[in-house]
């Protein structure tokens, strides 16, 4: 049995999913097969409706 | 994601952790590896608009800001060929070429799986020319050509004057080569190739074997140069992109395709004609579509800013064609429905708003994960229990389970980790009862 949780993808959602559970005081195994997080948010200048950067 | 086995608070999972060939806790993210790499790949993070080196991060501010190494594409790991210029300019020593790839067992309570989308292939709907007109492009490609971190810095330089300018690039070299070809004659026959070849066509001088052979590599030099002139004539007249087409619904609410509507489309149409405006005050757009879907906080006020502010045209009509005109401009075949007449509108560049897809590769981890997709390929999920699929203990959230923005994959995500959580910690509290 195990309190672990694996988030699988490191895009905004399973990095938000991680923060989330990690601020509950669990631990959070992410796995990403790109070499770095941030999905395609990472690839989007600006996002809307507040033209706020992505990354 | 190898294997998982288990169930619900006892899964028992292994992961393949795969080499970078980097050494991670010696890496300092400084870049000289890649600097000095000679190896140079198309890079997916700019859409193919781009190059990288075979030693790469996929994006500068990554995180981990660890490099790795590409091996298919690597010298020494992919092709076989004596190289190792990254390991020998690393200061950190980092690189480690026998490195390998690591199994790595572990235990969880629950599973979350958030692996997002892929966008649809447009070059399925041949005619809307994806592929073949060059200045026809993919909404994640204008991205990264609106962005200051992408491969134009910033500004819309049209794809079709991008090709000239490597093609010009590359002349220059042809060119510079036979030029330095023409020299050893030169110097021989003590005289400019150009005037030597006056004489020959007038008939003053009858040239000999090597003076022939001369001749003819004068001829090809020339047609190089006269064909350099006339591009580099045409490209001092490139301009950035100023007058844009964005075209809705590519690959959704089509029964050739995706029926359903991809959700976030519409509003990033709005928002990249809104900041080419702000990139460049003579842009103007005009977005084709069924009906302009803004559904969200602040979303239908900032569409009507848009039409306001940012010099945007909704016109509402479903595009039927798409050719390329003169001077590499496409042409927007469509009809107006509002007063019944087919129109062709030309445009330095379209932009086609593509379909939400599931994941690559989603229905090889959905086997592993032992959970459903739907008809359409996403997780399989309930409308009353949204981000549980079909198996317990496994949840999802994002675009993995359906098409939809990032306000709404957030919020979508924290209810998963909720569930998650619901799940773990009542375990922890049974076994200390």
């Amino acid at each position: 049995m195990s309190q672990d949780v694996l988030v699988i993808g490191g895009g905004i959602a399973g990095i938000q999913a991680s923060l989330d559970l990690a601020e509950m005081g669990l631990k959070v195994k992410m796995v990403e097969r790109l070499p770095s997080i941030g999905g395609v948010m990472a690839q989007l200048d600006k996002t809307f409706p507040t033209n706020d950067c992505a990354i | 994601m190898e294997k998982v086995e288990g169930d619900a608070g006892n899964f028992k999972i292994t992961v393949r952790k795969k080499a970078r060939y980097v050494d991670d806790s010696k890496c300092t993210g400084c870049g000289s590896c890649a600097e000095k790499c000679p190896t140079s790949v198309i890079d997916d993070y700019n859409e193919g608009l781009a190059e990288r080196k075979a030693i790469y991060k996929y994006f500068a501010q990554g995180i981990p800001s660890v490099f790795t190494i590409d091996a298919p594409h690597c010298r020494q790991l992919g092709q076989g060929k004596k190289c190792g210029v990254c390991a020998k300019v690393c200061q950190a020593g980092a690189v480690d070429f026998e490195q390998k790839d690591q199994i790595i067992e572990f235990e969880v309570g629950a599973i979350i799986s958030a692996v997002g989308y892929q966008v649809f292939d447009p070059s399925v709907i041949p005619e809307y020319g994806y592929g073949k007109i060059d200045n026809v492009v993919t909404a994640i490609e204008f991205e990264r050509l609106l962005s200051a971190s992408g491969p134009t810095g910033g500004h819309l330089d049209r794809p079709s004057d991008m090709k000239t300018e490597k093609e010009i690039g590359e002349l220059k070299k042809q060119v510079n080569k036979a030029g330095k070809g023409l020299q050893r004659f030169e110097e021989k026959f003590r005289e400019a190739s150009a005037e030597f070849h006056k004489k020959v066509e007038s008939g003053a001088v009858s040239p000999d074997d090597e003076q022939v052979e001369w001749m003819t590599k004068y001829a090809e030099f020339a047609g190089m140069e006269s064909r350099l002139h006339s591009l580099e004539e045409k490209a001092a007249k490139f301009d950035v992109a100023t007058h844009l087409a964005f075209i809705q619904c590519v690959g959704s609410r089509d029964f050739r395709f995706y029926p359903f509507c991809s959700g976030y489309c519409c509003m990033h149409s709005v928002k990249e004609a809104i900041i080419a405006k702000e990139h460049e005050s003579r842009t103007n757009s005009f977005v084709f579509g069924m009906d302009i879907r803004a559904v969200g906080k602040g979303f239908e006020e900032y569409k009507v800013r848009g039409g306001k502010e940012s010099g945007i045209q909704y016109i509402r009509g479903r595009v039927a064609e798409i050719t390329e005109g003169p001077d590499n401009n496409p042409l927007v075949w469509y009809e107006d429905t509002r007063v019944r007449e087919v129109k062709a509108k030309e445009v330095d560049m379209v932009i086609l708003a593509t379909a939400c897809s599931p994941a690559r590769g989603l229905d090889k981890l959905a086997g592993i994960l032992d959970i459903e997709l739907d008809e359409y390929g996403f997780i399989k999920t309930n409308p009353i229990n949204p981000l549980d699929t079909t198996r317990k203990g496994v949840f999802t959230c994002g675009c993995a389970q359906a098409p939809m923005d990032i306000p709404e994959s957030v919020a979508q995500a924290s209810s998963a980790a909720a569930r998650a959580a619901e799940l773990v910690i009542q375990i922890e509290e049974k076994q200390v009862a």
